[in-house]
């Protein structure tokens, strides 16, 4: 039987819902609505009495203060009905903790044919509305073909007893699992099947699987098992295993790289290898604090003398690019999932956000799977709800537009965790599988959700991808599971513990099996969604919110017990072994048997040319622009730019104080509205030492060059870190690399080799930057194919890609937090000075972009000046001195100097010849908005302006001007001694909040 | 010496228990973070406790309006041993979303001393959307609520999405005249906001922040005190450091105004029960 509850705000009350439609409608579309209401509807599928639904209507469903609710549809009026639900199989986050509340006050269990589902529908009232604009509306506003389904009613097609009429969203496969042989005649054969299966299997690979299943000893003993081919079970593991997305296969690559201009020629061998493991291995021979890199789910370093920090960054691009708010929830509570799984298991306690998104106001032909408008809402949605949910405080985010993020967006989401060091004994970061261990699967269970996301992800967007691999996270569901596994964890009940993200069980039993050399996987007992699911797509399934856990057979009961109270799904559904072989059956039969190292049998490496084209070869030069005139509206210009301009909207809907150890918040300044330059948080509540972090992303200047894009990138996140209080004894770092194709191919991708070379360039960058502020790269991923083909205006698809792109963030531990320190000035009478020097390198800059310019002369990182500048400030905020202090960032001294102003709400009087510059003959333009690096501004005191000076003695440290409260405006002196700019605060704040301002 | 012993529930989705148990450690109590399974199940009687504290977070992730399911859950397994723990004269606040759990158990507001009636509710912000800021509270000199004994305003941030606290005119009449009405939003000088966004962030009417029953021993708001449990939470800290050493004055660890929040319940527990 299925019974229907709507239920409604009173009319009395503000729909906040309803209202956000009217006003995108209106703003989005221009399509006009007089009013609209919200109705929330539960389809309940059950055989509940009348009396019990009665009772959960009224005990759960309904706020007697705020709601009315009915059994039948609410009598609400309307010109237009639009019924949104989601489509069957796709989570239900809603619809589960109503199955929840309902058993527990009916104290029963609802049976496999029972279910609740939710869904929504819109009452629109307006004599003018026409059913294709409503249509508009459900489609491009309120719903995601991939995830949902709608149905309009107009007045008269409403039936007033049946309404919607709504049907379970309930999946009913109607299939017997199986596995299937796959046949390996040929090469060619098993490329077909690839291609049919979607199975992605690189073609280099393909001799080599074949020849491995073609082996009489390997043949011999998959007989004695009763298996002959492979089967698809097997041939799905090889996929994931080998998918660019788990095996890094660009970056482990060979790469012939090339310059055109000094005819430099090398081959690089791997550029993990080279580039990121070396360096980092040579920096933790030296580094006490770190303490596990480059193996586990994520990086660890010490924090202090009782517990270390854990950290990693992730991208979940593919998925948000098609159904942005399931993309980027799934990866806001996936990452959360790698410092769970990492070590013995970590507790989360702090996140970040980075979005890429194109021009938000875009209105030209190119048509991309969702607008980048809506398809910010969405993430900006969808990483709120993760981390809110979570419990983690999301204390740092970025927000970046670029036409090239139009081809696929990228969204990055990066986690942070604390672990004692010690867990009952035992190094916590430390974890193995031993023979005779047993294989849990805790959390949510497995349904056709999320097959194939990694070889989704290791393509580039085009009309084909499956959207199969969309899926909801559920951080209800993981918050349990992290309570509980924490829990287990310190009465040391695990031995391993890792996540099950991309490539599912294969991803996560397969890598943990290693360890142990083998194991054996029982199918029939992993506990599912639904019936129905073949073998591989149990075995494959991304189905979210899942770890794998081994533990000593003896804990079970405990374990259990503790799962049980802590309302958590845990499964015993296989046993690691010595065998050396992967052994997986189903109902007692075996569907999978290979050996545990056949990854290792001899698969070829990926090969790319890579041919560097120096900017000046591609025709780069400095564009001609005289002296502007008119720096005041230069200056408010530069402040309103999408890339400048507050986007305090969106920090706003992320809780950046749960768990109560903020220090620096992502927003600063007598308004608490200006980007702080990175977040400071106390994880150990009982202390005061604090964990520093920042981001930074320039994808602008691999315009020009990406391995300066790369040094400029890490050297701000340097900076940022500095400037509130880090240290350079500690500096930790995870790159993240969105590359878009770099793969040759004339007809397709004609410029994979100079892509190829900017990644090799910018490899080369990394390590660099890396040795010469010693940083270790704690965690680090790639994400690969950030391109997209869009159709254009006549049915034609044009190939967008996305910059490359490098989201670089740092951790530097700060001993003692009273020390930290905010961008904002605070004392009338206090010093101005900007450290570091400016140079004429405005390439790449916000300044040029202002002009649609690139220019040439992009910005290059002098580590070794950077470094002892950079000593010199850390030494000064150690002493105390400075009162306040910024790193200079995107849009150069002008933006940055405006920022402190509007920041301390005091006036700013600045002479731009005393700024440390590398010519005397910069211009105004140059001296304001060139991008150089290693700069900061601080503010000093009148009592502390001997000692500082006598400490950045020799140092390019210049007072530049001072902190005034006889007005609140900036007032910059040009090189020749003219007032350039003079503006109040209120002009300032009136230009950074235009284009955003009036979101809340 | 005789401890104060505080219950603050966990699970489900509640996710504020941590810093809520160290503010209770520094006010001097003996946090037990409880999950709530365990009280269902008998575990953990919640008699042997003094203060009863439902913390911020996302009870069953909120999804069927905000604390209701475990209003939902409560009410039906240990209901009783709510009111029990109620007529013993002992405490229970409620933050944020336990706020919103209290509201919809009916333990608050509690007029006439009927604590299983919904009166008030907590609904969408006005803004439409979450929101993290840190508001300035004026505290009611006449209100009977323990916690806020001596306090006169307090910074503490809010962070949520349904915050707007409403009840038809007669309930806010007489929350009104009990001095049921605790904190009320207010704008920096300390006067109530007048319901201006976002010195009120989410349209609460009379720019209501946090309400207490009439015993003054229940007591339930929107912002979070335990947020406020080190100098450095405080989003001026830097500024007003600065100031302080312009006059020569060091910037210590005081205890915070959150701290001292729970400190009147240790106290008040202190003094009726030991």
């Amino acid at each position: 039987m299925t019974a229907c509850i709507e239920i409604a705000l009173k009319q009395s009350l503000g729909d906040a819902e309803a209202s956000s439609l009217v006003k995108k409608a209106d703003s989005y579309f221009k399509i006009h609505i007089e009013s609209a209401r919200t109705i929330h509807m539960l389809t309940i599928e059950s055989d509940l009495k009348t009396q019990d639904l009665e009772r959960i209507r009224q005990e759960i469903f309904t706020n007697p203060v705020t709601q009315v609710s009915s059994l039948s549809p609410l009598k609400i009026d309307f010109h237009w009905c639009i019924w949104i639900g989601l489509r069957p199989g796709v989570k239900d986050n809603p619809g589960a903790t109503a199955i929840e509340a309902v058993e527990d006050l009916l104290g029963r269990s609802f049976g496999p044919d029972e279910g609740i589902y939710t869904s929504k529908r819109y009452c629109l009232s307006g004599e003018s509305l026409t059913r294709s604009q409503v249509e508009t509306l459900a489609k491009e506003l309120l719903s995601n073909p991939i995830i949902q389904q709608f149905k309009i009613f107009s007045k008269s097609d409403w039936h007033p007893e049946t309404g919607a009429n709504v049907k379970p969203a309930r999946v009913i496969l109607d299939h017997t699992p199986c596995f299937d042989f796959i046949d390996i005649d040929s090469d060619q054969t098993l490329a077909r099947i690839s291609d049919q299966r979607n199975l992605a299997l690189n073609p280099r690979d393909i001799p080599v699987i074949r020849q491995y299943f073609l082996d009489p000893e390997v043949a011999a003993q998959r007989q004695a098992v009763g298996l002959s081919g492979p089967t698809d079970v097997e041939l799905e593991y090889i996929s994931q295993a080998r998918s660019d997305h788990c095996n890094h296969n660009t970056f482990n690559g060979i790469f012939r790289y090339t310059d055109i201009l000094t005819r430099e020629e090398t081959i690089e061998h791997s550029l993990f290898k080279t580039y990121i493991q070396q360096p980092t291995l040579a920096l933790k021979e030296k580094k006490d604090w770190v303490v596990s890199v480059l193996w586990d789910n994520a990086g660890v370093g010490a924090f202090d003398e009782h517990n270390n920090y854990v950290i990693t960054g992730e991208t979940h691009n593919s998925p948000s690019n098609m159904e942005a708010y399931g993309g980027a929830i799934t990866g806001i509570v996936g990452v959360y999932r790698d410092p769970m799984g990492t070590g013995l298991g970590s507790k989360l306690f702090m996140g970040s956000f980075g979005f890429c998104v194109g021009d938000v106001n875009y209105d030209g032909p190119l048509k991309p799977p969702l607008h980048p408008r809506r398809l910010l809402n969405g993430v900006i949605e969808g990483v709120r709800d993760g981390g809110n949910k979570s419990g983690v405080p999301t204390t740092f985010g970025q927000t970046l537009f670029d036409p090239g993020y139009m081809g696929k967006s990228l969204v990055f989401v990066t986690a942070l965790g604390i672990m004692p060091k010690q867990v009952k004994g035992r190094p916590s970061h430390e974890k193995k599988t031993s023979p005779g261990d047993l294989i849990i699967m805790s959390g949510g269970r497995v349904g056709k959700d999320g097959i194939h996301g990694v070889t989704a992800s290791s393509e580039s967007y085009s009309e084909n991808t499956p959207a199969g691999h969309v899926q909801i996270g559920d951080p209800y569901t993981q918050k349990k599971m992290h309570d509980f596994l924490l829990e287990c964890r310190d009465e040391g009940l695990i031995r391993f513990i890792t996540d099950n993200g991309g490539g599912g069980l294969s991803s996560s039993i397969g890598e943990s099996a290693m360890i142990s050399n083998g194991c054996v996987v029982y199918l029939d007992k992993v506990p599912l969604k639904y019936p129905g699911l073949d073998m591989w797509e149990i075995w494959v399934s991304e189905s979210q919110e899942r770890m794998t856990i081994a533990i000593d057979p003896k804990d079970l009961d405990r374990f259990m017990s503790l799962s049980r109270q802590h309302a958590v799904e845990s499964t015993v559904i296989g046993e690691y072994t010595d065998t050396g072989k992967l052994h997986i059956t189903f109902q007692g039969k075996t569907c999978a048997y290979v050996d545990m190292d056949l990854l290792d049998k001899g698969f070829p490496a990926w090969e790319f040319d890579a041919v560097w084209l120096p900017p000046a070869v591609r025709g780069l030069t400095e564009p001609v622009i005289r002296k502007p005139e008119d720096f005041n509206g230069l200056m408010t210009a530069m402040l309103a730019r999408p890339n400048i301009c507050s986007k305090e909207w969106i920090l706003r809907q992320y809780d950046h104080e749960v768990q109560g150890g903020s220090v620096i918040k992502p927003l600063v300044g007598v308004n608490r509205n200006i980007p702080s330059d990175a977040s400071v948080t106390r994880p150990v509540l009982t202390g005061n030492k604090g964990l520093a972090f920042s981001q930074t992303l320039l994808p602008w200047y691999s315009k020009i060059d990406a391995y300066h894009m790369m040094t400029c990138t890490i050297d701000e996140a340097v900076r940022r870190l500095i400037a509130v209080g880090g240290s350079m004894d500690h500096l930790g770092g995870v790159d993240n690399f969105c590359w878009p194709d770099i793969g040759y191919d004339e007809k397709t991708n004609p410029d994979g080799r100079f892509k190829a070379a900017q990644l090799v360039r910018a490899c080369r960058a990394l390590k660099d930057a890396c040795m010469a502020y010693e940083i270790p790269l704690l965690s680090g991923k790639d994400s690969m194919y950030v391109d997209g083909h869009l159709e254009g205006a006549f049915g034609e698809r044009i190939k967008v890609s996305a910059l490359e792109t490098v989201q670089f963030s740092a951790t530097s531990v700060v001993e003692d937090i009273l020390h930290c320190q905010t961008l904002e000035p605070k004392s009338a009478g206090d010093f101005v000075y900007v450290a570091g020097i400016t140079a004429d390198e405005l390439g790449g800059s916000e300044y040029y972009d202002l002009f649609g310019k690139i220019g040439a002369n992009v910005p290059q990182v002098n580590f070794g000046a950077n470094r002892v500048l950079y000593r010199a400030v850390e030494k000064a905020m150690d002493l105390e001195m400075p009162a306040s202090c910024h790193a200079v960032g995107r849009g150069g001294l002008g933006v940055h100097l405006a920022l402190m102003t509007m920041a301390g709400r005091l006036g700013m009087e600045i002479d731009l010849s005393q700024v440390p510059a590398a010519a005397k003959t910069l211009s105004d333009d140059a001296l304001l908005f060139s991008e150089s690096a290693g700069r900061l501004i601080l503010t000093v005191p009148p009592d502390r302006k001997p000692v500082f000076d006598k400490l950045a003695k020799g140092l390019p440290f210049r007072c530049v001007g001072g902190v005034t409260d006889a007005h609140d405006r900036l007032k910059i002196t040009g090189v020749r001694n003219d007032i350039i700019v003079d503006l109040p605060c209120a002009d300032l704040d009136k230009a950074f909040n235009k284009l955003f301002g009036e979101m809340i | 010496m005789t401890q104060v012993k505080a219950l603050i529930l966990t699970g489900f989705g509640l996710n504020c228990d941590h810093e809520t148990a160290l503010a209770f450690e520094l006010a001097g109590a003996r946090p037990y973070r409880v999950h709530i399974n365990s009280l269902v199940d008998g575990t953990v009687n919640l008699a042997d406790f003094h203060i009863l504290a439902f913390g911020g977070g996302f009870s069953w992730g909120d999804d069927h309006g905000a604390g209701v399911i475990q209003a939902v859950k409560l009410k039906n397994h240990i209901g009783k041993d709510l009111l029990g723990f109620v007529d013993a004269g002992k405490l229970i606040i409620g933050i944020c979303n336990g706020f919103q759990a209290l509201v919809n158990t009916g333990l608050l507001p509690g007029l006439d001393k009927d604590y299983t009636r919904r009166s008030v509710a907590i609904t969408y912000n006005d803004c439409g959307n979450f929101r993290d800021q840190w508001v300035h509270l004026t505290a009611n000199s006449e209100s009977p609520c323990v916690f806020t004994k001596g306090m006169e305003k307090a910074d503490f941030p809010v962070r949520h999405g349904e915050g707007k606290f409403i009840a038809e005119p007669d309930v806010l009449t007489a929350l009104q005249a009990n001095g049921q009405v605790v904190f009320q939003y207010a704008d920096a000088t300390g006067s109530p906001a007048g319901g201006a966004f976002p010195f009120n962030p989410n349209g609460s009417l009379h720019d209501i922040a946090g309400i207490c029953d009439p015993t003054g021993n229940i007591f339930g708001l929107m912002p979070h005190p335990e947020a406020y449990n080190h100098v450095t939470n405080h989003p001026d800290w830097p500024r007003r450091k600065q100031q302080l050493k312009g006059e020569g004055q060091a910037f210590g660890e005081q205890e915070t105004i959150g701290i001292r929040l729970f400190q009147n319940g240790v106290d008040h527990i202190r003094e009726r029960f030991f």
